[in-house]
Formats: C-alpha cells, sequence, structure tokens
C-alpha cells in the first residue's frame, strides 16, 4: 500500500513538474496565431489555395505582390517594364539572400517558372494556370529576367505575383516530399522555417539577414485550429495573440473581453447561377408538379428573381453585418468594379408582375442547391432566399449539402439553380470564369457551369483584358460588368467579410481583402 | 391467452405520469397546425427581420413568439410542434418496420432451422457486436441524406434485437409438445409459424418496443444534429437544436435549448412508459 | 476452446470486411473527394480531372476497393486526401485525445455509478431506491448533444468557469500530447468528460442496484448477516465482488463504445480525438481516413465483445460461447 502511494506521488509530482514547464511564459517577442488555414504542405508550389500562399509567404517572397488595394508592389523584383507585346523584363533586387546564404539572381527566377512548367504532376498542377503563357524565360544578366509569352498578356505580372521563388538547385528540381521534409526549405523571405506538423502547427523563426530589415517577431508559431469556436476561445483564453476567421456572432463577445477586431469586405462573392444550357431542368415544374421548359432563359424570370433576393438581409441578419450586399463579383471600390450595380432593394410585387409578363402569374417550383458549412453564412442563405421568392410566387426546396457532394452533384447535372462563389486576384478573372461563354482554347468560362452566352459581353470583355493594367482598363472591365449583369446570368448575394481580432501583444494589424492571415500583417505594440 | 398477456403487460394509462405526459406529446404532435401559430414550413408566414427574437416578443403576425424565434425568423414554439411530428413520424414507422422485419427473420430462423437460422443469426451478431451509433453512421452515409433514409437506417440498426428476442422465444416454444402435435397432424407451416410461433413472439417484443422507440428519437435527433439527418426547411428536433448551437455562444440560448428540453421530455416519458410495461411483465423488477 | 476462439476471429475478420466493403461504397457514392482538395473558384475542369486521375478516383470502384484491400494487406490504409499524411498514423496521433477523455470519464463514472448502485440496492423500494432509479431514467433520456450543450451553458456561458472548447495546453509524455498533464488542459476536459460520464454513471447504478437486489436475496448473505457483520462490511466484502463481473463488462464496453461514440461531444466540445477526425473526415469525403477510423472502431470493438465472452466462459462454467 505504503509503495503504491509512493508512486503515486511521485507521478503526482512529475505531472505538476511538467506542467510549470509548460506554462513559461512566451517571449514579448513571439508572435502566436490561431489559424484556420491547414497547411497541407511545404512545397510552395503544390496548390493554389489561400492557407498555402498565405503561411509560406513567410518563408518564400514573390518577384512582385498585392496590397490590401489589390495594387502590385515590388517584391524580389525592383521594376519591371513591357518591352514589346510579348516580351516582358523584370530587374531583380540586389543583395538579396536565400535563407542558406546563396544569393538570390535571375538563375532562381527561371528555376522557378521550369520546375511548374515542367516538373511538378497534378494533383500538385495549380500553378500551371499562371505560367501556362510563359513560352520562355531568360536572365539576360545576373539581376535581369525576360519573359517572352504567346500572345499578349498584359497581366502577365499580376500572374507572376502568385508564384513563390524558389532556390535553384544544380542537382535538379526539388519534388513535393522532399520539401515537406521541411529541411529544405529555402526562402528568401523574413521567416525562417522552424518545424511543422501538418494539420496542427507551422513554427517559424526570424530571417535575422533579411533584405528588407529586421522582421517585428522573433518567433512566430501558427496554430491551426478549424473549429471557429475553439480559435475564438483560444484568443480569449490568451493561448494565442492572433485569430483569424473569426465568426460574425463571436464578434461582440470578443470585443466584450477587451480584445480588437478588424474586418475586411473580401475580394470575393457568393452568387446564384442558373443552369440556362438545358432544356428542361431538374425539379422545376410548374405549381401542380408537371416538368415546365426551362424558365431561366427568360431574362424577364431572372430580374425578378433578382429583384425578390433580400440581399441586404443576408448581410444584416445572416451575416450580422459582417458581409456587404453584392451586385458584381468584388466589393465596389476595387480595381475594375462599377460605381453604377448596386444591389436593389426587394420588390415582391414587381417581382411577381414581371414572372407574370413572362407567362408565370401563378409562379413555379424549383430546388435551390447549395453547399453547408463551406462559407459563413451558405445553409442559412438558402433558407432565407426560398422565403424571399415565396413572396414572388416561387416555390422553393432548399437543398444544402457538404461542399464536395455539392459539387458532384453540381458537375453531374442534377441542379438547375445553384449557390457557388468564386474569388481570384483581380475582378475580371471572376468575370471571365464565371460569365463568358465556356471556350476552353479562349480559357473563358471556366466556371460558367450555367452555360450562358452572351457574344456582345465576351468580345467586350476580351477586348479590355488586353489593354495594358491601368485606369482605362478598370474602366472598361467596368463596363463590361455593368452589360452583363443587366442580363442577370447569375445573381451576386454579398461579399462576406474576413475578420480577425487580436489580443494585446499586437499593436495593430492590416486586414487584406484575399484573407491572408501572415505576421507581416501584424506590428507588434512596444511592451 | 395472447389477448389477455397482452392486456396484462400493457401499463394501466390513469396511473401512470408518464404516460399523461406521452399522450400529451402525440395529441400535440397530431394538432400540430391547430395549435401552433405558425406553419414554419411555410415562408410566407416567415418573417425574416424578425430572426432570434428573444422569447415573449410579439411577431407581426400578430402573435407572441412564446419560445422566441430561430436565426431565420421561424418560431420556435411552432417548429417543436412540428418537429415533433418528423422525429415521431420517423421514429415509430421505423422502429415498427424493424420489429416487423426482426420476428419475422428470427421465427424463421428458429422455425426453418439450418443453414437459415445460420445466416440469419450470423447477421444478427455482426450487428450486434458493433456500437449503434456506428452501423447508423455507415448506414446515412451510404444511404444519404433525406426521411426516408433515416427510417431505412433506423430499420437497418434496428431490427437485429428484434430477431435475437423473437428466435429465443420461438426457439423455446418449438420444444414444447404441441408443436410436436402440430407436426404429428402435418399443420402447414404458415399455421404453426402464424397461430403459434408469432403470437407467442409478440410479447417479449413488446416490452422491447418502447426502449427502442427511444433509442430511435435520440439516433434520428443525433444524425440530424450532426448534419446527415433531415432536410434543412423540415427540422426536427434534433436538427433544431443543431442550428441553435451556433447562436449558443452569444447567449442566444433558447434557439437550442427548449426544442433539446422538447426532446428530452419526449424521450423521458418513453423510457419511463417502457420501464413501467417491463415491470409487468418481469414482475421480480430486476431487469435493467 | 482454441476452436472458439478461431471462430471469433474469423467472424471478426468477415465483419470487418463486410463493413469496409459498405463504407468504401457509401463513401464512394456520396461524392468526389477531389472538389475538397483543387481551389474550386480557380480550377477549370481540366484541373479537376487530372487530380481526380492522380487520386485513382477515375478507375472503377472494383479495382479501387482491390486496390484498398492490397494496401490493407500491408498495414498501408492510404494516405488522407486532406492532411496529406497516411491515414493510420493521422488516427493514432488522434488516440491519445480520445484516450484520455474515455478514460476519465469511466474514472469518475465506475465509482459514482456502483456506489449509488449499492446504496439503491440496500433496500429496493425505498424512496432513495426509487430516487435514484428515477434519476437515471432521465439521464438516460438526456440526448448527448443537449446534455453537451448544458453543460457549456452553464458551465462556460454563463458562469465562465469552464472553456467551451477546445483541448488547451498540452504536455508530453511517452511521446504523445496529453491534456490532463496541464491544469490549462484539465479544465479544458472537465465539461467533455463530465457529459460521457453522465449517461455512465446511470447505466453503472442500474446495473448494480439489479446486482445487488439480486445478491442479497442469497443465502450466503443473510448468513452473514445471521454471523452479525455490521452492514457495510457485508456490502464491501460480499455483495461488491459478487456484483463486480457484470460491472467490470460493461465497463469495458462502454469504454469501447466510448471511443466510437464520443463523435458527438467531440465535435461539440472541438475535441480533436478520433470521433471528430471520423465525422470531418464523412464531411470532406476523406475516404482513407474514413476506412481506417472504421476499421480500427470495429475492430477496438470486436475485440472487447470476444474479451468478454471468452473471460465469461472461462469464469462461469455456465455459460458455453458458440464459435
Amino acid at each position: 500500500m505504503g509503495k503504491k502511494l509512493r508512486m503515486g506521488m511521485l507521478a503526482a509530482a512529475a505531472a505538476l513538474g511538467l506542467c510549470a514547464a509548460s506554462v513559461l511564459p512566451s517571449t514579448a517577442q513571439e508572435l502566436r496565431v490561431a489559424t484556420s488555414y491547414k497547411l497541407l504542405t511545404l512545397d510552395p508550389h503544390y496548390a493554389v489555395l489561400n492557407e498555402n500562399i498565405a503561411l509560406l509567404s513567410h518563408i518564400y517572397e514573390r518577384l512582385l505582390y498585392q496590397d490590401e488595394a489589390l495594387n502590385l508592389k515590388p517584391g524580389l523584383a525592383t521594376s519591371w517594364k513591357r518591352l514589346s507585346e510579348t516580351q516582358w523584363e523584370f530587374k531583380l533586387r540586389e543583395n538579396v539572400r536565400f535563407q542558406d546564404g546563396s544569393a538570390f539572381g535571375a538563375e532562381d527566377v527561371v528555376y522557378t517558372i521550369k520546375r511548374i512548367q515542367g516538373f511538378l504532376k497534378p494533383p500538385s498542377g495549380g500553378f500551371q494556370a499562371y505560367a501556362k503563357s510563359i513560352k520562355s524565360v531568360t536572365a539576360s544578366d545576373p539581376l535581369t529576367v525576360v519573359v517572352e509569352t504567346d500572345g499578349s498578356v498584359p497581366t502577365l505580372p499580376l500572374q507572376l505575383s502568385n508564384i513563390f521563388i524558389m532556390h535553384h538547385e544544380a542537382a535538379g528540381f526539388r519534388t513535393t516530399e522532399e520539401l515537406n521534409s521541411g529541411a529544405l526549405a529555402n526562402g528568401t523571405g523574413p521567416y525562417k522555417f522552424d518545424s511543422w506538423q501538418s494539420g496542427e502547427t507551422l513554427k517559424l523563426t526570424r530571417n535575422e539577414d533579411y533584405w528588407g530589415g529586421k522582421p517585428s517577431w522573433s518567433e512566430v508559431t501558427f496554430r491551426i485550429i478549424e473549429s471557429p469556436a475553439a480559435r475564438v476561445a483560444a484568443l480569449v483564453a490568451q493561448d494565442v495573440d492572433l485569430a483569424d476567421f473569426i465568426p460574425a456572432r463571436d464578434v461582440e463577445g470578443v470585443k466584450k473581453r477587451g480584445l480588437k477586431v478588424e474586418s475586411v469586405s473580401a475580394a470575393r462573392s457568393n452568387f446564384l447561377q442558373f443552369d440556362l444550357g438545358r432544356e428542361e431542368l431538374p425539379e422545376v415544374t410548374d405549381k401542380d408538379g408537371n416538368p415546365i421548359p426551362n424558365p431561366f432563359r427568360d431574362v424577364r424570370v431572372r430580374r425578378a428573381l433578382a429583384m425578390a433576393t433580400d440581399r441586404q438581409f443576408l448581410a444584416d441578419k445572416i451575416l450580422l453585418g459582417y458581409g456587404t450586399a453584392a451586385a458584381q463579383f468584388f466589393p465596389n471600390g476595387l480595381p475594375g468594379t462599377s460605381a453604377n450595380l448596386v444591389p436593389e432593394p426587394p420588390d415582391y410585387e414587381k417581382a411577381k408582375a414581371l414572372l407574370a409578363e413572362a407567362g408565370y402569374p401563378n409562379g413555379f417550383n424549383l430546388s435551390l442547391a447549395g453547399s453547408s458549412g463551406r462559407y459563413p453564412g451558405d445553409g442559412e442563405t438558402l433558407q432565407a432566399i426560398a422565403q424571399n421568392w415565396a413572396r414572388a410566387g416561387i416555390g422553393v426546396k432548399p437543398v444544402a449539402v457538404p461542399f464536395s457532394v455539392f459539387e458532384t452533384n453540381r458537375a453531374g447535372g442534377k441542379y438547375a439553380v445553384w449557390y457557388a462563389g468564386c474569388s481570384g486576384e483581380a475582378v475580371d478573372i471572376c468575370l471571365n470564369a464565371v460569365v463568358a461563354s465556356p471556350d476552353k482554347e479562349r480559357g473563358t468560362g471556366a466556371l460558367n457551369y450555367g452555360n450562358y452566352r452572351n457574344p456582345a459581353f465576351d468580345d467586350a470583355l476580351a477586348k479590355a483584358r488586353t489593354i495594358e493594367v491601368g485606369p482605362e482598363r478598370d474602366a472598361a472591365i467596368a463596363r463590361a460588368a455593368e452589360l452583363v449583369m443587366a442580363d442577370q446570368p447569375v445573381i451576386p448575394l454579398y461579399h462576406f467579410h474576413h475578420i480577425s481580432a487580436y489580443g494585446g501583444k499586437v499593436a495593430s494589424y492590416t486586414m487584406h481583402p484575399r484573407g491572408w492571415t501572415t505576421a507581416m500583417q501584424a506590428v507588434p505594440s512596444d511592451k | 391467452m395472447i389477448g389477455m398477456k397482452i392486456k396484462r403487460a400493457l401499463p394501466h394509462p390513469a396511473l401512470s405520469v408518464s404516460g399523461i405526459i406521452l399522450t400529451c406529446y402525440v395529441l400535440a404532435a397530431v394538432a400540430a397546425p391547430l395549435l401552433a401559430p405558425q406553419n414554419p414550413y411555410d415562408p410566407l408566414q416567415i418573417f425574416g427581420w424578425e430572426a432570434s427574437s428573444p422569447p415573449g416578443s410579439t411577431g407581426s403576425g400578430g402573435y407572441r413568439y412564446l419560445l422566441g424565434t430561430d436565426g431565420l425568423g421561424r418560431d420556435i414554439a411552432s417548429g417543436i410542434l412540428y418537429g415533433l411530428r418528423i422525429s415521431l413520424v420517423v421514429s415509430l414507422s421505423g422502429t415498427i418496420i424493424a420489429a416487423v422485419i426482426g420476428l419475422s427473420a428470427g421465427v424463421a430462423a428458429a422455425y426453418f432451422g439450418k443453414w437459415i437460422d445460420i445466416i440469419i443469426m450470423r447477421l444478427v451478431d455482426l450487428q450486434l457486436s458493433l456500437p449503434t451509433m456506428l452501423v447508423a453512421l455507415i448506414a446515412i452515409v451510404s444511404l444519404g441524406p433525406g426521411i426516408d433514409r433515416i427510417i431505412l437506417a433506423l430499420i437497418i440498426v434496428q431490427w437485429a434485437a428484434f430477431a435475437r428476442i423473437a428466435r429465443g422465444v420461438a426457439l423455446s416454444e418449438t420444444g414444447k409438445s404441441y408443436m410436436d402435435a402440430a407436426s404429428l397432424l402435418r399443420l402447414p407451416s404458415y399455421r404453426v409459424i402464424f397461430r403459434h410461433l408469432l403470437p407467442n413472439s409478440i410479447a417479449p417484443a413488446i416490452t422491447l418496443l418502447p426502449v427502442e422507440i427511444g433509442h430511435a428519437i435520440a439516433l434520428e435527433a443525433t444524425l440530424s444534429f450532426l448534419g446527415l439527418g433531415v432536410p434543412i426547411d423540415k427540422p426536427s428536433l434534433g436538427s433544431m437544436v443543431a442550428s441553435g448551437f451556433q447562436y449558443l455562444l452569444t447567449g442566444q440560448y433558447w434557439i437550442s435549448f427548449f426544442p433539446g428540453l422538447a426532446l428530452f421530455g419526449l424521450i423521458a416519458s418513453i423510457n419511463f412508459v417502457g420501464e413501467d410495461v417491463r415491470r409487468r411483465f418481469d414482475p421480480r423488477g430486476s431487469s435493467l | 476452446m482454441t476452436n472458439v476462439i478461431l471462430g471469433r476471429f474469423l467472424q471478426a475478420f468477415l465483419l470487418l470486411l463486410v463493413m469496409s466493403l459498405i463504407g468504401f461504397i457509401g463513401i464512394h457514392s456520396a461524392g468526389n473527394p477531389v472538389y475538397n482538395i483543387v481551389n474550386v473558384e480557380t480550377a477549370s475542369a481540366e484541373d479537376i480531372r487530372e487530380a481526380t486521375i492522380a487520386l485513382g478516383l477515375d478507375q472503377p470502384l472494383w479495382v479501387q476497393y482491390a486496390r484498398f484491400l492490397e494496401n490493407v494487406g500491408t498495414g498501408n490504409f492510404g494516405t488522407s486526401y486532406i492532411y496529406h499524411l497516411p491515414a493510420f498514423g493521422l488516427l493514432l496521433s488522434k488516440l491519445p485525445a480520445t484516450f484520455e477523455l474515455a478514460f476519465l470519464a469511466m474514472l469518475l463514472a465506475a465509482p459514482i455509478g456502483t456506489g449509488l448502485g449499492l446504496l439503491a440496492g440496500r433496500h429496493p423500494g425505498s424512496v432513495l431506491d426509487g430516487l435514484i432509479l428515477r434519476s437515471s431514467v432521465f439521464a438516460l433520456s438526456i440526448p448527448s448533444f443537449w446534455l453537451s450543450m448544458l453543460l457549456i451553458l452553464v458551465g462556460a456561458i454563463f458562469t465562465g468557469w469552464f472553456p467551451s472548447g477546445g483541448r488547451g495546453e498540452t504536455s508530453s509524455l511517452l511521446g504523445q500530447n496529453w491534456s490532463f498533464l496541464t491544469l490549462d488542459g484539465l479544465r479544458h476536459l472537465a465539461l467533455p468528460v463530465l457529459a460521457l460520464a453522465i449517461p455512465n454513471i446511470a447505466l453503472i447504478a442500474r446495473l448494480a442496484r439489479s446486482g445487488t437486489v439480486e445478491v442479497e436475496r442469497l443465502d450466503f448473505t443473510r448468513f452473514c448477516r445471521a454471523k452479525g457483520l455490521s452492514p457495510s462490511r457485508i456490502r464491501l466484502r460480499h455483495t461488491l465482488p459478487n456484483i463486480s463481473i457484470p460491472i467490470v463488462t460493461i465497463v469495458g464496453l462502454q469504454f469501447g463504445g466510448m471511443l466510437a461514440f464520443a463523435v458527438v461531444v467531440e465535435s461539440i466540445f472541438a475535441w480533436p480525438g478520433i470521433g471528430k477526425l471520423l465525422i470531418d473526415s464523412i464531411q470532406l469525403l476523406d475516404r482513407p481516413v474514413v476506412m481506417a477510423t472504421l476499421t480500427f472502431v470495429s475492430a477496438v470493438f470486436v475485440l472487447l465483445n470476444a474479451l468478454v465472452d471468452i473471460t465469461y466462459s472461462i469464469l462461469d462454467p455456465r455459460v458455453r460461447v458458440s464459435a
């Protein structure tokens, strides 16, 4: 008995000792972040997912990058110019060193583009889209790169703003598996790789020799916490100093605890998309349940449904104010958006009249499909729209399923009208993907699953996209957007807000509309 | 004779509080359209801008939101009444069909014996050796969401328990002398099964019924809570609790609290009635 | 005896095979997981097709299943589509979290439940007996998700005593991370452990009560009483050992059940254990992880059942195990 007791006490003492060791105060210069971004790989070219781009941007850098207004800023390239229709020259920054001490130069850029173009195979092929238009990359001198494109590509700098530059290896290309071991992580970025547990943590340390000056934090730890409630709890308990993707409903509580909250309207939108390609649609019937010809082909029906959609309700009640009612793909004010496109308040009577004019005085029935739990407010939005459209005489059966089930069914043609989303570096990418006519050759309409076709808009957008990046191009894109939105091929619903919250260790935090979470956005407080 | 056995087994409704409560539940579910101020399935009766109203506030419909509204403006009290219907219909139909299938399978196994017995009982053993939750999860993932699928999943989960009991009883009956007499008289097998074996197996199955219905309600609620159950526009009690969970942290407790309370009351009253039923069958009162 | 055990294992093997086939087909028919891997907001149909091919999901189902069985034969459940880690390793890394939850819940439930059962069974039909019996029915009637929410509501939101979710600070022991070694971790454990323990207390109390009633009716207890032994001594030295076999059994089975049934409690408390992994993987159609988890949980269960049966047949010759 006595022996047992002693053993127990020993165990207790050991437990206490461990306990004390684990609650050592963190150093003032350490930033601890709770992120929803589940970093899946350390290969910077593996997949174009926000999580990879945000977290790996600590280690790796790009030639140029997008600031908070989505304008391009010099990164590893100090300047760039278009030599001819198909030729671009990038001047590289001097005295930049990789984290292993070797110098950065034109060779590394060439190596990176070649790795993406020729070495990586699916499923790690996401970045190929950005390098597809590149015919050749040459180093004309150690700090100058000339890129030759297939045809005119005015947005080449924007495309390159996604690509992380790796150090060139004489031995050949690094495989994803090699990089995932972590030992080879070698970029020019402000933070160095320390350790990584897939789906759990990423630890970084300051790169003392960073070309841009000493980075603010000595150590950065990302803890991957997917549950929003758990992220909030970790922040409130001061286990972390910064947490991203705070649910709107938790903002009040977080503020009450003396934490600060920042938010920004995301450079993206969620919208309803119609199937316009088929003669008859699944589960679209008259009120007696008989199939009817595709009603969405009539623009009056699409307009009527848009009129009967209370987007302000979605923004105010479903997203609790942390969303902006939408009438186009990006929030008003960002480059390429139109000031004339503003969401209309719902008018059910007018919608009813328009439906009657289109030959549906009694309305009709449909199923509205969407994901649940993928985007803020997705499942609730379907039900709220069902309530809205009922007032215009449309019977709606909302169908919310897990995202991959939804996408499988959508690809299988099981839906007539559905909830979808689009994001990208610039608004014309969404216009081009979602509402331009599907055409593999021209690379348009990749997300136009409803098969909407509008030749006048296709021309206007294609023309606008040949213009050099600048106000003229933005205006032309905005005009094309106005043209296509008058036809209502989709009903934009909302731009949800990215919300982050932080504690006392962080003095200020700059939100990025693309939703990235990085230590560079956080300024340490003096304490 | 069998009739008397069953009569003795049934609880005296006037004596049991839980029986009264359960009856109220069933009546409320049946009369839901008459009792509920709002039809939560009719979008035209819902005022979205009144979402998340606290209990007791008065809405544009001219009636009081006795228990508040949910995140989409649906009256919680009405939602509970309608959700009750779904919970009851799903669990009752699932359990009763499972009981019929289980009884038939169990009796068939006992009567025919040999390989039929082996196959059926191996299947039963397989299933009973796994947690019901796990079987239900696999079933619902394979079948997909929807009310009919949930009922099917409940049948898959529950038939085995009935089959095992029925086989046990039927097996003890086949050993009795009247069965020998029956086979000497060359009575057709359907007569033996329907006149003797099935009726004798029904009584013990009835003791199992309330317990299994209680389980079925809880299981349906759990699956719906996990987002694998009934469709979103026609919530059962379980999915109402689930949709309220996300509002819990902001203090809007009523969205999940009241439907959960109703669910708890329902399961508890069924379990108490089940206790009564069992006590009448098993006068020693020592069973679990 | 050897035959019995062999038969048991053959049966268990068949069971696992059937389970894996059903699970495999189920996940396959639900949807294509590739949409969780590529960024559908930028990917072209081309990218999606190529990723599908790369994961081998374009193959006919039976080919995929054959490949899966072949891999399992070498102890490999494949690589998680989402985490890009070996599925079985991922499962094992979540095991400590579930294990400590289930273990602490049982540590709480077994003594309390047994104690209450002994108390109730002392005088069957007494007020205390009625109270304990009635409470146990209530406890067994609370849906576990609602019980968890009530605990969060009271323990976290109204009072702020405990955190509402997550695992808190962990400390390393035997190469694994454990929450029960830190004060913060224990605070995080409190509510989910209670949520798991309460129904088990009720279950064990009922079992202990009926056992006590049965045993105290037997002759040897009467002898003890006639001998003048004190009631508490009778209870501890004679009744308890006699009712312990069924209690140990149910504790074992329920412990196994918690490894599987903690799905609800784990997802509400955002507890990163096996149950949460299973439900997340089902939602994300991460087939390798779902298959690994299902197989693991079924195997644990079959093993526990077999152990219980075999122990019974050794302890009590009246029980014969049929193979």
